[in-house]
């Protein structure tokens, strides 16, 4: 009995997959556990082992392919059993002649009754001016609606029928396809299938010289791509800049790795006191803790605090759930969690949304200060820039150099106002300054 | 068939032989000498000078054809010039004792005729009247070209004020009598009484007699003269048109002034060919064309040859036919004896005759005649010939002058004005009467039974939610004779007649009621005469009346297609927009009598531009476009379907108005709001459409839009293209053959003008291209309500669970079209 591989549903909200490559081919021998494919959404990658001994009597994907989740992509089976039971609805409609041959006898007259058209329904690429107006107007491609109108010619009814089963778009992604004169994509990688500007926009290549290669962008590239330049395109965001004292912070580091000598389990980083510094500061500036949704914002009583992590296959942003009611211990831990799960590139994609407010930390390369890109419908993106010693008037009236830590805060103006995002920048500053551990 | 007559077969059947009267032959044999009781020296030279210009301005225009030029004055007239060199005694004689109130009408060799006429009338007008005339007509753009320089009289200038308005119309000069859209075979000058010539030959055959009608109902003083040529004597409606003048019901049923003969000559211009045919001895049998008028009794017509080659003789025989019309003794027949030098047309090489023969005419020329006897008897010396004709010659190179300069006789400029013929194709009109006498009849409009009757009719298909009954009902035939009793009694002019028209009531009762309303002279039958039915009422129209001819089934169109195609759409436009054209012609399409009278030939009318065609399918509809077309000026056709006349009103809430409205023409009309798919139809077929449209609705869920065309010319396709714009899908049906149905046209200009928001081709559904088969296999030739659901299933939108009986398929439209079936 053959078996039909599924591609799999990664995380409630995933509508499909894009197929990445087979690693089979039709027609070889796999055995139970063998690696058959991989595909990936739009937060990660993906592998799928073969569920069964047997031939891979067929596949129904191919490399950029958009599976919808559940879909069977693969039939593995004895060589020779038919795979008819498993292609999927779509490829083949039945005929209209055996439809009319199918009607009841009693209701026609087999020498009057006239088969309406010999043509299949979808065999003609022939499409009504009122259907393609419909498919420009709504940017719908229709290249893959089956006509049902004579001759297999696509009527606006086709046009409708697949608009009502195509998820909804942005009304950005719809601007944008209607600037580039493109079709939408039949699935977003928005909820539930949304379109978003993402699934759009495609960003021109540009020749420098005849020396250069040209690669494909990946489609987490691509994906990175299409939301900074979202945010960048429909955001009001600017930047500001602050430091703190790093005094506190950077001893207690030295003591953190003194206590690591000695056992203690938490290799808690600068990186996390900062974090867990922020935390406290967004649980005193809730004005800053939200979502912009364009004519409402979403205050949280949480922090869910994302932090970006440079992956191999590029920038992915966890989330640390409920990062206010961490320890500074917590936060640590969680965070190292869920950097190691994207650098293996098996983040579950749910723990890639969510966020409230993000941070991203540059610090490491020695960046005294940047503009983050905000991550919209967040309003605020934290920066933390490397610790530079810094002239200061100190404690005792001596002056002299400290160390501290550089602070640059994106916020979207459309949410909130440059001082009480100045509050929240003053407030991380305080927090670093006064950290213990 | 009225019931005074009684038809007694003892009398019937009785023996005995039918006895001629002697038709007389070249009988006048008077000599100057003999005339000068008649004529003056100045009326002899008058005769003799209006022949000469005659002559002159013809042999002008055969050396412009001929050789290019005349007297040195370059000219290429590419257009046609049938000369009648050699006839124009006969045009003189035919004009010299008619004026302004006499009507000729002409055919397409008729320049002498319109010279003579002209010349005629400008005789007997005072100055006053000539500058009166000159001035205003096209406000002075013919006058003004001659009157520039012009040191003579006012009669004088009249004259080259006649050359040259004649001679820029045939050049197709905007300053010529027609504005240049006559041109050579059609011109005319209604103000002298010249009426229309006419290129087709016998065309004036017919509408001369409705000419004559018009004179005789409306008690106008003149009388009308037909010059047509020997061979027309082979033509339909010249037969016809002697036939209905002849009518007996003239002398014997019609009352008062109206009884007696229609004032009419039918005036044959016998030069003894039509082209090359010789018409005594080869193409025709009649050995003398005078004895045809022995046909008709009682009075054989008063036919008689007369010599065409003396102007003496024709106006002697003028002056007595004209006493026999004054005397209601109409019609006369003249066989006028001529013969032409010239050929047929200037490509003629005269293949048909000898030289002799030409010669011999030649020998015995009438202007040379005419001029040696006037010398002869003493009337004057050559020297005075010699003078008349060296002042005419002067007088046709200036025309020809003014004529040939493109600035002085410029060409309509259809650049600068592209709306130039568009403006005169209709003249759009609304009058309410076209003479202020009080209409005459029978009985006040209340007292009429049928008016009473129709009171009693509930004027709304609907009562209380419920059908009413058939019999309760006001009907489609009720809305056609309320606008037309109400016209009868509004407009003085107006006149109805065809075939079973009084007393029957017309075959399908539309005129039950009329007949004890009207006197004879507004309601009458006509002989199975269909040629003559429409001409007359062409001619009746271009003299101002109103007129309501009626073709009892559309197949019987036919039987006048010149009169519908080539006359009734044609003389507004080539008046240059003087003349107007109120005839509305009512054709009944039927059904259930096969292939001869089941015909929907509404396309072919509306093909032939010049006319407007309606199609009322609901008594509301029917009631106000007629009365828009009895209130118009514009030719119209009025298509009635013989399957609805029945029809009560069941789309207008509120009934039929019991007082006066019009429907604008060229309207259509949304019967059923849709959304889904629109079902344009024309004719009777909206009813199949209603039935259609409720399956789609009942078993498909589709809302259908059904427009009715109501008119088919002209159109305005701005509620369709809306429609179709919102369902995105058309269906054009009408019980017309498919083939070249106008519905087509209509289906091609939905397609330019919506393109973009149909969903499918726009289908047409018409009957099949066969004949109509007998009434129990119409349903196989018609259109059905499954007709259009299954084309529209096949081609427009497949729907679910239906399963198509008819073929619709594109495969099964071409293999049709091979077949030519």
């Amino acid at each position: 009995m053959a078996e039909a591989v599924i591609m799999p549903r990664q995380g409630q909200s995933v509508e499909s997959c894009i197929f990445s490559e087979w690693f089979v081919k039709k027609g070889d021998k796999v055995s139970k556990g063998d690696l058959l494919f991989a595909y990936e959404t739009d937060k990660a990658a993906f592998e799928q082992e073969a569920p069964a001994d047997g031939i891979l009597l067929a596949t129904f994907a191919e490399e950029g392919d958009e599976i919808p989740v559940l879909n069977v992509v693969a039939v593995i089976g004895e060589e020779g059993e038919s795979i008819d039971a498993f292609i999927p609805s779509g490829e083949k409609a039945p005929a209209v002649e055996e439809i009319v041959k199918d009607a009841p006898a009693e209701e026609v007259n087999e020498e009057t009754a006239l088969a309406v058209s010999k043509v299949l329904p979808g065999d003609k690429t022939g499409i009504s001016p009122r259907a393609r107006n419909l498919a420009v107007a709504e940017r719908m491609a229709t290249d893959q609606i089956v006509g049902t109108g004579p001759e297999g010619r696509i009527i606006e009814r086709d046009i409708r029928s697949a608009l009502q089963s195509q998820p909804k778009a942005t009304p950005l992604a719809k601007a944008i396809a209607s600037h580039e004169k493109i079709s939408l994509p039949s699935k977003g990688s928005g909820e539930q299938g949304k379109i978003m500007a993402r699934d759009v926009k495609q960003m021109p290549s540009v020749t420098l010289s005849e020396d250069y290669t040209d690669k494909k962008i990946s489609n987490i590239r691509k994906i990175i791509s299409d939301n900074m330049y979202e945010s960048l395109a429909n955001t009001a965001q600017l930047t500001l800049h602050s430091s703190a004292d790093a005094r506190n912070i950077m001893a207690a580091r030295k003591a953190v790795k003194a206590k690591m000598a000695d056992g203690y389990a938490y290799n808690i980083t600068i990186n996390d006191m900062v974090s867990y510094a922020a935390v406290q500061a967004l649980m005193k500036n809730p004005e800053i803790n939200i979502h912009f949704m364009g004519d409402s914002i979403r205050s949280f009583s949480n922090v869910h605090l994302g932090f970006a992590v440079d992956a191999p296959r590029g920038l992915m942003v966890p989330t640390v759930q409920h990062a206010n009611h961490l320890t500074i211990e917590g936060i640590s831990a969680k965070m190292k969690e869920l950097a190691e799960a994207c650098q293996k590139g098996n983040i579950n994609p749910e723990a890639l949304q969510g966020a409230t407010f993000t941070l991203t930390n540059l610090g490491g390369f020695g960046i005294e200060m940047f503009t983050p890109v905000l991550n919209p419908p967040q309003a605020g993106i934290l920066g933390i820039n490397t610790i530079t010693q810094q002239p200061a008037i100190l404690d005792d009236g001596t002056f002299g150099f400290i160390p501290k830590i550089g602070l640059s805060l994106t916020f979207d103006h459309r949410a909130l106002d440059g001082a009480p995002a100045a509050r929240f920048l003053q407030s991380v500053v305080q927090e670093i300054k006064a950290f213990e551990l | 068939m009225p019931k005074v007559e009684f038809i007694d077969p003892k009398i019937e059947r009785q023996s005995s032989e039918i006895k001629l009267d002697p038709i007389p032959v070249n009988q006048y044999s008077k000599s100057i000498e003999d005339e000068k009781i008649n004529f003056s020296k100045d009326e002899f030279l008058k005769i003799y000078r209006d022949m000469v210009i005659i002559r002159e301005f013809e042999t002008m225009l055969n050396e412009i054809k001929v050789n290019g030029e005349y007297r040195t004055i370059p000219y290429n007239h590419p257009g046609p010039a049938h000369l009648s060199i050699g006839q124009e005694a006969s045009a003189v004689g035919m004009a010299y004792l008619l004026d302004e109130n006499d009507y000729i009408f002409g055919s397409h060799r008729s320049h002498g005729e319109i010279l003579a006429k002209g010349l005629s009338v400008i005789s007997k007008w005072d100055d006053h009247q000539l500058m009166d005339i000159m001035k205003s007509y096209w406000d002075g753009a013919t006058l003004k070209p001659v009157e520039k320089d012009h040191g003579g009289t006012v009669n004088d200038l009249a004259i080259d004020f006649l050359l040259y308005g004649t001679l820029a119309e045939i050049f197709a000069r905007e300053n010529g009598f027609n504005k240049g859209l006559g041109g050579s075979m059609h011109a005319f000058f209604t103000p002298f009484g010249v009426y229309p010539n006419n290129a087709i030959v016998g065309g004036s055959g017919d509408i001369a007699v409705g000419g004559a009608l018009y004179k005789k109902v409306n008690q106008k003083p003149g009388i009308v003269i037909a010059n047509i040529g020997d061979a027309s004597m082979g033509c339909g409606p010249v037969w016809e048109g002697m036939v209905f003048s002849s009518m007996d019901q003239f002398r014997m049923l019609w009352e008062g002034e109206y009884q007696g003969g229609l004032p009419i000559i039918f005036n044959f211009m016998n030069n003894q060919y039509g082209m090359g045919g010789q018409t005594r001895g080869e193409t025709m049998g009649y050995d003398t064309l005078a004895r045809v008028g022995a046909a008709f009794a009682p009075y054989q017509m008063h036919a008689e040859r007369i010599d065409g080659y003396n102007p003496l003789a024709v106006i002697d025989a003028y002056r007595r036919k004209i006493d026999i019309l004054k005397e209601k003794k109409g019609p006369v027949l003249l066989d006028t004896l001529t013969y032409r030098f010239s050929g047929h047309s200037p490509s003629d090489a005269s293949s048909y005759r000898t030289k002799e023969e030409i010669e011999a005419w030649q020998n015995v020329d009438s202007i040379i005649d005419y001029g040696k006897s006037l010398v002869q008897g003493g009337v004057c010396a050559q020297s005075d010939l010699d003078e008349i004709k060296s002042a005419v010659v002067g007088k046709v190179e200036k025309a020809l002058k003014l004529a040939s300069n493109d600035e002085i006789s410029p060409r309509m400029d259809l650049i600068a004005n592209p709306g130039a013929i568009e403006d005169v194709m209709f003249t759009n009109g609304s009058v309410d009467r076209f003479d202020d006498r009080i209409p005459e009849v029978n009985m006040l409009m209340e007292e009429n039974l049928r008016v009473q009757q129709i009171a009693k009719k509930e004027r709304f298909g609907y009562k209380d939610g419920k059908e009413v009954s058939k019999m309760k009902s006001y009907h489609l035939r009720d809305g056609l004779f309320e606008a037309i009793i109400d016209r009868f009694y509004k407009d003085p002019t107006c006149i109805a007649y065809g075939e079973e028209n009084r007393d029957w009531g017309g075959a399908f009762a539309v005129y039950r009621g009329l007949t004890e309303a009207l006197p004879y002279h507004r309601l009458f039958n006509s002989p199975i005469s269909e040629g003559a039915i429409v001409g007359t009422a062409i001619g009746y129209a271009m003299c101002g009346g109103r007129v309501i001819p009626e073709i009892m089934y559309c197949d019987f169109l036919g039987r006048s297609g010149d009169e519908v195609f080539n006359q009734l759409p044609k003389w507004q436009a080539m008046s240059g927009g003087l003349l107007k054209m109120p005839v509305v012609m009512r054709v009944s399409v039927g059904s259930k009598y096969g292939a001869q009278h089941s015909q929907d030939w509404s396309s072919l009318v509306a093909h032939i531009p010049g006319i407007k065609v309606i199609f009322p399918t609901t008594p509301y509809d029917a009631k106000g476009l007629l009365n828009a077309a009895l209130q118009g000026t514009d030719p119209v056709v009025v298509f009635e379907s013989q399957r609805i006349y029945d029809k009560a009103e069941l789309f207008h809430e509120g009934g039929v108005p019991e007082g006066y409205y019009e429907i604008e023409i060229g309207e259509p009309d949304v019967k059923k709001e849709g959304k889904d798919i629109t079902i344009l139809t024309i004719g009777s077929t909206l009813y199949t459409a209603v039935d259609a449209a409720k399956v789609l609705e009942e078993k498909y869920g589709l809302s259908a839009e059904v427009i009715d065309a109501r008119s088919i010319v002209p159109f305005n396709y701005e509620k369709v293209i809306a429609s179709v714009k919102k369902t995105g899908r058309i269906v054009l049906a009408s019980d017309a053959c498919e083939r070249g149905s106008v519905l087509n046209e209509m289906a091609q200009t939905i397609s330019e003008t919506a393109f973009d928001y149909l969903d499918a081709p726009p289908v047409v559904v018409g009957s099949r291209n066969w004949i109509t088969p007998a009434y129990e296999l119409e349903d196989y030739f018609f259109p059905q309500k499954e007709w259009i659901i299954d084309a529209i299933h096949t081609k427009i939108l497949p729907l679910d669970d239906h399963t198509p009986m008819n073929d619709f398929s594109t495969t099964e439209q071409l293999r049709r079209s091979k077949l030519g079936v």
